[in-house]
């Protein structure tokens, strides 16, 4: 019998970028035109394919592709709700990164090594959103580890190897314990798919003490890559990657990946009421919350762009976790949509930074004074990306915190709200300055150093069209994400589709 | 069974026609070995279809006849000695820094295949013995294929070796005087808990945990193993400590008293930690990039050996099948790292680790190898690693009493990321990179890939081989 | 049955002082030499046993046959070793 298109459909969405990615590895560095063409029909593929599915979902039709692995463990990838909402995400930004990377890496050594990589770290990341059981996202949480790690290296500088090499501790170390807890909960009740409300709760009575340890253990493997605390170190330091690696890797890949496996665990393994039953949830909140705060402070007290961005998303990150251990309805809403808001604006704001570092060699926060009136778009997007992280209206990050706030109430959790409003006082004390200086501070005499990329001049030519471009798309994107939210194409409705389908039963 | 028998033959008789002919041809010696896989595989599955054959060599009937026993899972040990040899052949012949290029190493590998063979086809006591013999001194006379300066570690690997069979032989002539049979089924059925038994099976022991470089008796593999030239460090280590290995499995699990195999399992998954943990240390330390990888082969056998140890001591069947992916996957993963490690030791023209910087970009091929394998010896999946790791991960997680276990093997698993990834991240600096003595050898390289591709090939058919492995174990 | 037990005794008595020479020996000739005493022991044992029935049982004496060839030729390899590896330190002193 020949399979079903609907069964093959999220093979080839993972295959749409892997093979375009083990072909360019074959390519020889000359071959520009070839890698691009690759690349880009490598992004258009899966933004089609992704498209069919998101259309087939609606529909009403169900993608399931499975194959035998181990026994009572197959492996399965397919496209639920929640993992369509994370597969179109990161297709989306995949595409705007990779366009952005062409002009990034323009005239650097070693592309096709880079964007062989690239590519495998996306089919990573999308294999591992549609893994449709334990083991299956085991596997593409390692291979994104291994997708990853010759990219924050890519630089070969001494830097960036102790970096990659904080990054692999962490991240296998991560891994490692993840694998623990799975082979553990696969003992208890074998891997059957993730199911909506968990396939856990028969087991908490009797299984007490397994039960907690596989949770201790999926949650701190799952940390490391979601940058909770103590475990976040590796994320700061891993921003001697190339800017675009860092987009990706902060918005979507790598930390994603771990705030991702966090909802998966706990809402279609373990099942909301058997974490509340083991009361694990309490511990969950704390932990999030105190990351939240202290990324915060520790952003502020950063020099450099990248430096403040990236403890920024240490924080940012930990909204999700947080909204997922509020255990209700509301908060899994914020949790969900905040999925998606913090990677669209968080991609703004290191694809801003990038082009400051590329255009004009400004890498300090110092050195951003009027860089307004040279680089106005650029500036205008990063804006939308710092006010949005506040949670200013309209722009999507207000959305989320606002669901967070709502479902902190629900639960009643009223101490979250003091973390939630303390933390947007932060996150303002920290952005805020660097959107001053931008617009109002005046400018240098000289810049650092400027590159005349695009044309020299503000506006559509202030730099590169293939950097300018990508930011402005992702930057409009957060706020079209924020002003459309009630209607039904937005991830507001799409994360409440989601929450209704975990909640019913 | 004759089809095993070809197998067996098929190299022996081109070594000894090499020998006859001083002829140090590679193309007879692969097409012997080609010949010998596929008998193999005709034999394995003759075996998995008709069930267990029995064949006494020449007609003569034991105990005086040797009588050869093809299982399914001795089919199995065919093949993959057979494929290993194969994939070190093809390197063996193609690359230029194998230093075994119209050398001895040609017979010399045939009658090690031969041997190997010969091992996984007896069952009796006595005939290992022989076989062990034979094993260790082919195995001593291709390390010192390296020249000169191999002598000294081959001369120790050579005592060791012979000290190893004599408390072997010590313990076999207990047991024959004791029950009066050698053969390992009718053994089974007549031992009994006494002090004779007792001595005996603790002597065979001794000797074959320090034939398979068993913790603590390993200390003699890394020197031989990483002076050995590059092919032949790649057979010692995916195959040769997997013969005694075998035994100690079979006489344990089946001719051992149960409640001494109890004891001594906790004592063997006790030192399956040990070696875990002082392997991986070792190889996280050393400074030498071969010697590591020698290194890795004590940690990794450790995980064999808390496996057999387990199954013992909580009378598991499951673990079996743990214990055989292990073999399997390390095997193939073995032979990728050897050959890569020294394909790039010799291009780079040092033996240290710190010679790789960079090697990403010199020798992408090799060293990506070299990362595949370790992914598995890591046991990231899906590797064939990985599948042993979670068989033997599930029972340990069955009690918290167990847990004890299972950290042991998150230890493991981490000495052995690092040690893995101390080369793979060395080899991304792009600051100095060494710059290679000669041309780096492509298709050398990709022979050396061959075998990482294959253990992470293991994933398509893992299931099967899984419930496969289950049904013929016990 | 008192003479298979003297010589059982004098088998085991061989076999450990030849593994105590070779744990205290450097030397590889006599290390050698006490592999070669262990082998001895070992075999002394087989035929004490062996010549407990009656008749005498022929396939322990086919292995200790068997046992001596096997003996005869790691010997001869362990030594032609040893010379080599003596000639090559030989050479690498003599050198300046």
């Amino acid at each position: 019998m020949a399979p079903e298109w609907t069964q093959l459909l999220p093979v080839a969405v993972v295959l749409s970028s892997l093979v375009p990615g083990l072909l360019i590895f074959t390519l020889r560095e000359h071959q520009v035109g070839l890698r691009t063409a690759l690349n880009l029909g490598g992004v258009l593929l899966k933004l089609l394919l992704v498209g069919l599915m998101l259309w087939g979902v609606s529909q009403g039709l169900s993608f399931r592709f499975a194959l035998p692995f181990i026994p009572g463990g197959e492996l399965v990838l397919q496209g639920d709700a929640l993992s369509l909402q994370f597969v179109a995400l990161s297709s989306i930004l995949w595409a705007a990164t990779t366009l952005y990377a062409i002009g990034y890496l323009e005239g650097a050594p070693l592309r096709s090594r880079f964007f062989g990589y690239f590519s495998l770290c996306v089919s990573a990341t999308v294999g591992l959103a549609l893994a449709g059981n334990l083991v299956t996202f085991l596997l593409f949480y390692e291979l994104l580890t291994l997708a990853t790690f010759p990219l924050v290296v890519h630089r070969g500088t001494p830097e960036a190897l102790r970096a990659g090499r904080m990054y692999l501790a962490y991240t296998l170390g991560g891994g490692a314990l993840v694998l623990m807890g799975a082979a553990l909960l696969h003992l208890l009740a074998g891997s059957p798919d993730f199911t909506p409300g968990g396939y856990l709760a028969p087991l908490v009575d009797d299984n007490r003490a397994g039960l907690t340890l596989a949770f201790a253990l999926l949650i701190a493997g799952l940390g490391v890559k979601a940058a909770l605390i103590p475990l976040h170190s590796w994320l700061p330091k891993a921003m001697v990657a190339p800017a675009p690696v860092s987009a990706l890797l902060h918005a979507v890949a790598v930390v994603k990946a771990g705030a991702f496996g966090i909802v998966r665990v706990v809402y279609d393994v373990f099942g909301v009421e058997p974490v509340a039953l083991l009361q694990l949830n309490e511990p969950l909140l704390w932990l999030a919350a105190a990351t939240i705060i202290y990324g915060s402070l520790k952003a502020l007290q950063q020099r450099e762009i990248k430096k403040r961005l990236a403890f920024s998303t240490v924080s940012q990150v930990s909204y999700i976790t947080l909204g997922v251990a509020l255990l209700g309805p509301i908060g899994a809403i914020g949790a969900l949509v905040h999925l998606v808001h913090q990677g669209l604006m968080k991609i703004t704001l290191f694809f801003c930074a990038g082009n400051f570092a590329e255009t004009l060699h400004v890498h300090r926060i110092r050195e951003m004074d009027g860089i307004g009136r040279r680089m106005p778009l650029t500036m205008a997007a990063f804006t939308v990306g710092a006010l949005g992280m506040m949670g200013v209206p309209p722009i999507a990050g207000f959305i989320s915190k606002w669901y967070l706030g709502l479902g902190a109430l629900e639960t009643e959790y009223y101490w979250v709200l003091g973390v939630l409003v303390a933390s947007g006082l932060l996150n303002a004390a920290y952005f805020l300055p660097m959107v001053y200086r931008g617009w109002f501070a005046p400018p240098p005499e000289h810049w650092p150093e400027d590159t005349g990329l695009g044309g020299g001049r503000g506006g559509i030519r202030e730099t590169h069209w293939m950097l300018l471009w990508p930011t402005l798309f992702t930057a409009a994107l957060a706020l079209l994400a924020g002003i459309l939210a009630s209607t039904g194409i937005s991830p507001l409705a799409w994360a409440e589709l989601i929450v209704a389908r975990e909640f019913e039963s | 069974m004759t089809l095993a028998l070809m197998s067996l033959l098929l190299p022996l008789a081109s070594a000894l026609v090499l020998l006859v002919l001083r002829a140090r041809s590679p193309v007879l010696m692969i097409l012997a070995t080609l010949g010998s896989l596929i008998a193999a595989a005709g034999a394995l599955y003759q075996v998995v279809d008709g069930g267990e054959q029995l064949l006494a060599l020449g007609g003569w009937e034991p105990p005086l006849g040797i009588r050869f026993r093809l299982t399914p899972l001795s089919g199995l040990l065919l093949v993959f000695t057979a494929l290993i040899h194969l994939l070190v052949a093809f390197y063996a012949a193609a690359s230029r820094h194998s230093q075994t290029r119209h050398t001895d190493y040609w017979p010399l590998s045939g009658l090690l295949h031969a041997s190997l063979v010969a091992l996984w086809l007896s069952n009796d006591l006595f005939n290992w013995y022989v076989t062990l013999e034979l094993l260790g001194l082919v195995a001593v006379a291709l390390v010192t294929l390296a020249g000169p300066k191999a002598y000294r570690a081959a001369m120790r690997y050579l005592i060791l070796s012979l000290v190893a069979s004599l408390f072997y032989l010590l313990g076999v002539a207990l047991l024959y005087g004791r029950y009066g049979v050698l053969d390992v089924a009718l053994l089974a059925s007549l031992t009994e808990a006494d002090a004779t038994t007792h001595t005996a099976l603790l002597l065979m022991t001794l000797g074959l945990m320090l034939k398979a470089a068993l913790w603590p008796l390993h200390l003699w593999l890394p020197p031989a193993h990483a002076g050995a030239p590059t092919a032949v460090s790649a057979l010692l280590s995916a195959l040769v400590v997997k013969g005694p290995l075998f035994i100690l499995w079979l006489i344990w699990s089946e001719i051992a008293p149960p409640a001494l195999a109890r004891d001594m399992g906790f004592i063997m998954a006790l030192a399956g930690v040990a070696a875990l943990l002082s392997g991986g240390w070792s190889a996280m330390r050393t400074p030498y990039i071969k010697t590591l990888v020698a290194y890795s082969t004590v940690a990794q056998l450790g995980y064999a050996l808390m496996a057999l140890g387990l199954l013992l001591y909580w009378e598991l069947p499951e673990l079996h099948v743990a214990l055989w992916l292990f073999v399997l996957s390390h095997g193939l993963a073995k032979v990728s790292m050897f050959l890569a490690a020294g394909e790039m030791q010799a291009t780079l023209g040092s033996k240290r680790i710190s010679a790789l910087t960079g090697a990403t970009q010199t020798m992408p091929v090799a060293m990506f190898a070299f990362a595949v394998a370790g992914g598995s010896l890591i046991g990231l999946p899906p590797s064939g690693g990985f599948l042993a790791k979670w068989l033997l991960l599930q029972p340990l997680f069955a009690e918290p009493a167990n847990w004890f276990w299972a950290f042991a093997v998150l230890l493991g698993t981490l000495a052995s990321a690092v040690y893995v990834f101390r080369v793979v991240a060395l080899a991304f600096d792009r600051a100095k990179p060494t710059r290679p003595d000669f041309d780096p050898h492509v298709l050398a390289q990709w022979l050396a890939l061959i075998p990482a591709l294959l253990v992470w090939g293991m994933a398509l058919v893992s299931q099967p081989l899984i419930l496969w492995l289950t049904g013929v174990t016990h | 049955m008192t003479q298979s037990l003297l010589f059982l005794v004098v088998g085991v008595c061989l076999w450990v002082i030849g593994l105590y020479g070779l744990l205290r020996v450097r030397h590889v000739i006599r290390r050698l030499i006490a592999v070669n005493i262990m082998g001895g022991g070992a075999f002394t044992v087989m035929v004490a046993i062996a010549v407990r029935t009656d008749p005498v049982d022929p396939v322990f004496q086919a292995l200790v046959v068997t046992g001596l060839v096997v003996a005869v030729s790691a010997t001869a390899f362990a030594l032609r070793l040893a010379s080599a590896e003596a000639h090559c330190t030989r050479r690498r002193e003599s050198r300046p």
